[in-house]
């Protein structure tokens, strides 16, 4: 029985490595995959927008947002959108950093995905962007799974900045994590 | 040199400021740290006080018997989602730096701000990694220092490591 289920244990593991996965822009084809996650209360906890209810709304998001945004993927699971990530730009005196943000629809949790999609995004990241000498990322305390995704995907956590932000009306607490360009080539 | 700290004060700028305030603004190693541009004439010194100092939210000169030595600077962010938090930057000429001047005013300016800005939570400070006089400041007025930004932002050209400090509208004492 319990050599069994050591082999199915490494089996799920070895296939969940295997997960075909690419990021490619987002586009207003893909809004009912949009929605699968967007419209997830599980998904939106820790994110500033409330769940998606209407399939207009997302049209417009993608159209007004995504489309004309510096930097932002869709995650695909053969070629189909689970989740999205993205890397915002700054101006002038900022412009060495830019603030990396993802989610990822809740059925595919647990499995890596975010920590690959991470990946991915460092090692071309800092290459279309030579300007970029900072890649940060701020987590709120209590979301765990997004700090362990970066800390295997090589952030370094910088602190806890006490009430950084107002989440639904509640101020939070929130651990700033950044990668360097020379963190990355070294 | 002797300094009477109880003769330290803070008031807003006036356009009579114009001379003392270039004895500091116009001075490199005050201007160091500071998004500023070092000044270089009266003129831009009054066009300063004028456009900036006095419009500003929350501006002060550090005054020794009513003459200006210094400012500080705390700046509200702007838009709905960051109306909460603030910035707080501040210099002294270089003559008066080491009797604790910086640290008496911001003692003063800190209380005094959360009651002009009651919507404001968070008070942030943004040092250089380098510039220590500024983070013993802080320190000793109470921020508490919640980690190192690596290479956060440009400073006159140069890419700068930032130490981030906060103090809490609930970090002051309570009232008795």
């Amino acid at each position: 029985m319990e050599v069994t289920s050591v082999v199915q244990l490494d089996q799920t593991k070895a296939k969940d490595e295997c997960l075909n996965l690419s990021l490619r822009p987002l586009q207003v084809s893909d809004v009912d995959d949009f929605m699968v996650w967007a419209s997830d209360e599980k998904v939106t906890r820790f994110c500033t927008w409330e769940p998606y209810t209407n399939k207009e709304d997302g049209l417009n998001y993608i159209k007004n947002k995504v489309v004309p945004h510096p930097w932002f993927r869709a995650i695909c699971v053969d070629d189909r959108p689970v989740g999205a990530i993205s890397v915002s730009a700054n101006s002038g005196n900022d412009k060495c950093r830019g603030e990396l943000g993802y989610v990822l629809a809740s059925k595919y949790w647990g499995k890596g995905i975010v920590t690959r999609a991470v990946k991915m995004v460092v090692d071309t990241i800092f290459v279309e962007w030579p300007h970029l000498e900072r890649l940060e990322a701020l987590v709120d305390v209590e979301n765990v799974g997004s700090q362990r995704v970066l800390e295997k995907a090589g952030f370094q956590r910088e602190g806890v900045l006490r009430k950084y932000f107002i989440l639904k009306g509640r101020s939070r607490d929130m651990v700033m994590f950044s990668l360097l360009s020379t963190d990355y080539q070294s | 040199m002797e300094v009477d700290l109880s003769k330290i004060t803070l008031r807003p700028f006036k356009l009579e400021d114009a001379d003392d305030f270039l004895l500091f603004a116009g001075d490199d190693q005050v201007t160091n740290y500071l998004r500023w541009q070092t000044l270089s004439s009266k003129q831009e010194a009054l066009d300063h006080i004028k456009d900036v100092c006095i419009p500003h939210p929350w501006r002060r000169s550090i005054c020794n018997d009513n003459c200006s030595i210094g400012f500080i600077s705390i700046f509200p962010f702007s838009g709905e989602e960051d109306r909460f938090k603030a910035n707080i930057g501040f210099g002294v000429a270089v003559k008066y730096w080491g009797h604790g001047i910086a640290t008496k005013a911001v003692k003063m300016a800190v209380p005094q701000f959360f009651v002009d800005f009651p919507d404001v939570v968070r008070l942030e400070a943004f040092i250089d990694a380098q510039n220590l006089g500024s983070q013993r400041v802080v320190e000793k007025t109470g921020f508490q220092k919640e980690g190192m930004l690596r290479k956060y932002a440009y400073m006159k050209g140069k890419l700068r490591d930032m130490f981030i400090y906060s103090f809490l509208s609930t970090d002051l004492p309570a009232n008795p």
